[in-house]
């Protein structure tokens, strides 16, 4: 492209003031608070507001600024203070009380409570910053770089950072070049299948036509994944600089953002950064001065989780049902309006600018031959540190669940983990050495997904979690093709018989077979992808399936139709009564000796009682199978 | 269910306002019905007839997507909205519990609405605030680690009584004709 | 005009168009392939009913005859034991899902679930899945035909033709999963749906719920 030097030189004025901006903000102190849907719903908003007021109130000359998701889910509301003199601390589990000494204490005066800070983000001498954890030594951010550290609502201080660099730099070189790059990474797909994003890049090429789409699918719908949504939320411009690079590589010059109507925070977030770009001079017409033109839009998913499968997504933008199309014509061919499409994930957009700005050999370096770069995580159920996390591809399960989510809490059993939502599988503590990869995934039978990372313990019983996820692809199943539609009622059904203590020994082959058409048989990968929680229960914990059928007993005490609540009267206290005004029903009264009992007819098995019970007695247990009560009364009172 | 007055003018409007934002195209129809539930709540029978009239297309093709996508609605919600998350993380702590209990005091099921309008109960796919399992999204606040005792907290903050034994009190409808 | 290509379906040597899909080259040349929901003027096949399943040489996965175009040198048998497992459990899980007691069915004579299972061998009757509840109202209010739901496959075809031959649009698809349904707008009877009884998609129907009143199989 010509004039490579003017658009070279249009960009250094860009960053140039927006560095400027930033020495002049971390003039004086600056609290950056954590304000992702997830911060939010610890509770940011009044951490964010007792900043202000406090720091208002004791006149300190201080900027209170909100930025995204540091992944550090577990210990929000969380805000990072930097102060000229210390290094930049990160403080957690905020409260109005901590926020007010913290101003008082750091920001006033010059104690940085270190009792209270987590980590420190800069090396020091004073406190350990994250390379001095466990999690630290394996995490390695490329997606996340920026998420947690910038304002989402302020363009310069992506650019400051070096954001919509590698955009000047391709754009003063030809498409052919960022192609190449994208290639030779070879960057796989992170939608979950892990198709080559250079291939798809070039087919679109190849396709020929004036006219071309580039689609970031952010319909992330998989139960337990937040990921893309996170970035969206905290680091909107590195995905944005992704497509419009893979725009210029594809020669097309409109985009579209699909992103599900439930993330309104990511919705507003984007648009504003879609604006923002389009001031800049770095999205529309003529962008950066050359003559590319690209536009971006914002196209809002109505809740269907069926189009993530991306011929779905695509229909369901043209107003039609997203409803899987069989193939061919792939997308690259024939996608959005019959023109040549280009759809990735968000995340593989978000690898594009690092790649281009740090070469190929460096992102090669990182993870694995086959699969280079690295894999995100949202990290959830039973492990201590919850939240969002990257690490090299080729990182094993094991330090993922037990170094960087620090283990399974309350001293409970390890018992599986459930990978790739959905359309993944639950995979048992024999399979933890296995690398995290597209491909070791798949061969246990699981799949990289989304992303998302459920870790189960020994209260969960694994029928049950794959009857929760046949319930789901049954309730989310287009219901166009004859195996998803009514493979997946059949295998819902079997598994809730046996889940209520109705299962029969023939159903375990029944549902194998069933599992084994439906994959083999559907018309998409949503249908194909379904039985794999099955699949994989199966084949990994038998005897629980067999425990359900043979003994009507659920070994992890989970399955409401299999168990009973029994209050232990060795155990129980006349003094106490919780468990009394506790119960929804009204099923617990007091016996004539004072100690607690349950009546059986009225209880709805809610947990309640178990869960208020006090540590000191412990005196309420499950017992399965249900007839164990008659053997305990007979006993007891 | 027969319009009251005024509200066939609402849903005109309505309409015809979401259509000066759009171009007359199919492609332009899941956004149409975002805007037009966005401004009315819910999709009636008259606004997706008069959408298609527009769009030019039939008219079961507008209520066959309202029906594939979970976001539509076809009837009124409740003036609060209470979302129960449904996500693997929530599931495995006790969502459907909290659901349970929600349907157990507001005597109705899920996607429903109470029958004063006070409440409508849905369940919804991971909301995405996987670490404060389980959570429930009341008019669009996030409240995390719903427990059945929550739950009763969560309904007496709208003041809606709890029974404290099974017999259900009667309440006089307000608006006598 | 496409050129001509060489294909192998069960042995026999073919002519046919290159990009024609094999399905078609297949039952025009009498080779029987089941099937419900392709229709030949479809430009994109719906892909559906997943029945028409075929082994292709070099290809360890059947694979639909309805979207496999013929290229020249294409070797393809209609059977294996694959293929008739997939088939077999297809055939099952519609039937799961289809009011049986063909013997009261307007349809009898020429309803393709019947040939199928006459051609490949299929029992009509559930060997292991237990039946799906159906829906059983039917829709007797057009004057010439009637709509029985819980005989309906999905096909599809009734819809295509409604929306894309008599451009009526009185029928399309409704809700999702497993409530998706043919349905009219509102779930309103037919005669209060602009249909104007053409009865172009009862020709169309494969099984027995769309049928004419008057030109049912034992009249």
């Amino acid at each position: 492209m010509t004039g490579g030097k003017s658009v070279q030189e249009r960009y250094r004025r860009l960053k140039e003031s927006a560095l400027l901006r930033e020495e002049d903000l971390y003039r004086r102190p600056v609290v950056r608070v954590g304000m992702a849907t997830c911060g939010i719903a610890a509770g940011a908003a009044p951490v964010k507001e007792a900043f202000t007021r406090f720091i208002e109130e004791k006149g300190i000359d201080a900027r209170v600024v909100e930025v995204g998701c540091m992944g550090h889910c577990y210990a929000e509301p969380l805000a990072i203070i930097s102060k000229p003199g210390f290094p930049a601390l990160c403080y957690g589990y905020l409260d109005e009380d901590l926020v007010e000494r913290l101003v008082e204490d750091f920001l006033l005066n010059d104690d940085p409570c270190y009792e209270f800070a987590l980590v420190a983000l800069e090396t020091n001498d004073v406190f350990p910053t994250f390379s001095d954890f466990p999690r630290g030594v394996h995490e390695q951010k490329i997606v996340l770089e920026h998420c947690g550290f910038i304002d989402p609502g302020d363009i310069d201080q992506y650019i400051a950072t070096g954001g919509y660099g590698a955009l000047a730099g391709a754009l003063a070189g030809e498409p052919a070049a960022v192609l190449e790059r994208v290639k030779e990474s070879h960057l796989r797909g992170r939608g979950g299948a892990g198709f080559p994003a250079g291939l798809k890049w070039e087919a679109a090429v190849r396709a020929g036509g004036s006219e071309k789409y580039v689609i970031c699918n952010a319909d992330e719908g998989d139960p337990g994944a937040f990921m893309d949504r996170s970035i969206l939320e905290s680091c909107p411009h590195q995905v944005i600089e992704g497509m419009l690079l893979c725009a210029y590589a594809v020669g097309a010059a409109q985009g579209y953002l699909y992103i599900r109507a439930e993330y309104p925070l990511a919705v507003k977030r984007v648009q504003l950064a879609l604006e923002q770009a389009r001031e800049k001079g770095l999205l529309g017409t003529a962008i950066l001065g050359t003559p590319f033109n690209c536009d971006l839009e914002i196209f809002m998913g109505s809740g269907a989780f069926v189009c993530g499968e991306s011929s779905a997504l695509v229909r369901s933008m043209e107003g039609l049902m997203g409803i899987p199309a069989t193939r061919p014509p792939r997308l690259a061919e024939s996608g959005f309006r019959g023109r040549p499409t280009v759809l990735n994930n968000v995340k593989t957009f978000a690898y594009i600018p690092p790649i281009i700005n740090r070469g190929v050999d460096w992102f090669r370096s990182i993870g694995t031959a086959e699969n280079p770069g690295t894999a995100v995580f949202s990290l959830v159920g039973k492990v201590s540190h919850t939240g969002l996390v990257e690490v090299p591809m080729g990182t094993t399960l094991r330090e993922l669940i037990e170094d960087v989510g620090e283990g399974v809490p309350n001293d409970k059993a390890f018992k599986a983990a459930q990978i790739g939502g959905p359309s993944g599988g639950c995979l048992p503590e024999a399979s933890l050495d296995i690398p995290i990869d597209f491909d070791s995934l798949q061969e246990a039978g699981a799949i990289m997904g989304s992303g998302g990372l459920v870790v189960l313990d020994e209260d969960d019983c694994m029928v049950a979690i794959a009857r929760y996820f046949l319930e789901f692809t049954q309730q989310e199943s287009c219901g166009k093709c004859t195996f998803c539609r009514l493979g997946t009622k059949h295998m819902l059904d079997i598994l809730t018989a046996i889940t209520e203590g109705r299962g029969e020994p023939e159903h375990l082959e029944i549902l194998a077979q069933l599992a084994g058409d439906v994959k083999e048989g559907s018309l998409c990968n949503l249908g194909k992808t379904a039985p794999n929680p099955i699949l994989t229960t199966l084949r990994y914990f038998r005897e629980e399936y067999e425990a359900h059928i043979k003994e009507k007993r659920c070994p992890a005490l989970m399955c409401k139709d299999l168990i009973v609540y029994y209050i232990e009267p060795s155990l129980c206290s006349k003094l106490c009564s919780v468990c009394v005004g506790s119960c929804p029903t009204e099923a617990i009264y007091t016996r004539t000796d004072g100690l607690k009992a349950i009546d059986q007819d009225k209880c709805t098995k809610c947990d309640n009682c178990l869960k208020t019970c006090p540590p000191d007695y412990n005196a309420v247990i499950k017992l399965s199978p249900p007839e164990l009560l008659a053997e305990k009364e007979g006993k007891g009172s | 269910m027969s319009l009251i007055e005024g509200e066939e003018e609402l849903i005109r409007n309505g309409v015809a306002e979401a259509l000066l934002d759009h171009d007359r195209a199919r492609e332009s129809l899941i956004p149409l019905l975002l805007k037009v539930q966005g401004k009315l709540g819910y999709l009636p029978a008259l606004a997706m007839e008069l959408i298609a009239e527009a769009l030019q297309i039939p008219a079961v093709d507008v209520y066959g997507l309202a029906t594939f996508y979970n976001r539509f609605r076809l009837n009124p919600p409740g003036k609060h909205q209470i979302q129960v998350c449904m996500g693997t993380a929530c599931y495995m702590v006790g969502g459907d519990i909290a659901l349970d209990c929600f349907e157990r005091r507001l005597e109705i099921g899920e996607d429903e609405t109470t029958p004063d309008r006070e409440f409508s109960l849905e369940r919804v796919a991971c909301v995405g605030c996987c670490t404060m399992a389980p959570v429930v999204v009341v008019d669009e606040l996030v409240e995390g680690h719903v427990t059945p005792t929550r739950v009763d907290g969560i309904l007496l903050s709208f003041g809606r009584e709890i029974p404290k034994s099974a017999e259900k009190t009667e309440q006089e409808g307000e608006n006598s004709p | 005009m496409s050129k001509k290509v060489t294909i192998t379906i069960d042995g026999r040597e073919i002519e046919a168009h290159e990009g024609e899909k094999v399905l078609w080259v297949a039952l025009d040349n009498s080779i029987f392939i089941p099937n419900l929901c392709a229709l030949k003027e479809k430009e994109h096949p719906s892909g559906s009913c997943r029945l028409c399943y075929v082994q292709v040489e070099g290809r360890p996965e059947p694979v639909t005859a309805c979207t496999l175009a013929a290229k020249e040198g294409l070797s393809v048998q209609t059977r294996s034991p694959q293929v008739d497992r997939l088939v077999k459990s297809a055939f099952e899980l519609l039937l799961s899902n289809h009011r049986l007691g063909c013997g009261r069915c307007p349809r009898r004579k020429s309803c393709a679930l019947l040939k199928i299972a006459r051609e490949r061998g299929l029992k009509m009757r559930l060997s292991r899945l237990s039946a799906l509840e159906l829906d059983v109202e039917i829709d007797e209010s057009p004057e010439t035909f009637a709509f029985d739901r819980s005989r309906c496959l999905l096909c599809g075809r009734c819809v295509w033709i409604c929306q894309e031959v008599a451009r009526v649009g009185a029928l399309g698809f409704t809700n999702r999963g497993i409530t998706r349904r043919v349905g009219t707008f509102r779930e309103v009877s037919l005669a209060q749906s602009p249909c104007t009884e053409c009865g172009l998609c009862v020709e169309a129907c494969p099984s027995g719920a769309l049928y004419f009143k008057e030109k049912s199989d034992d009249k």
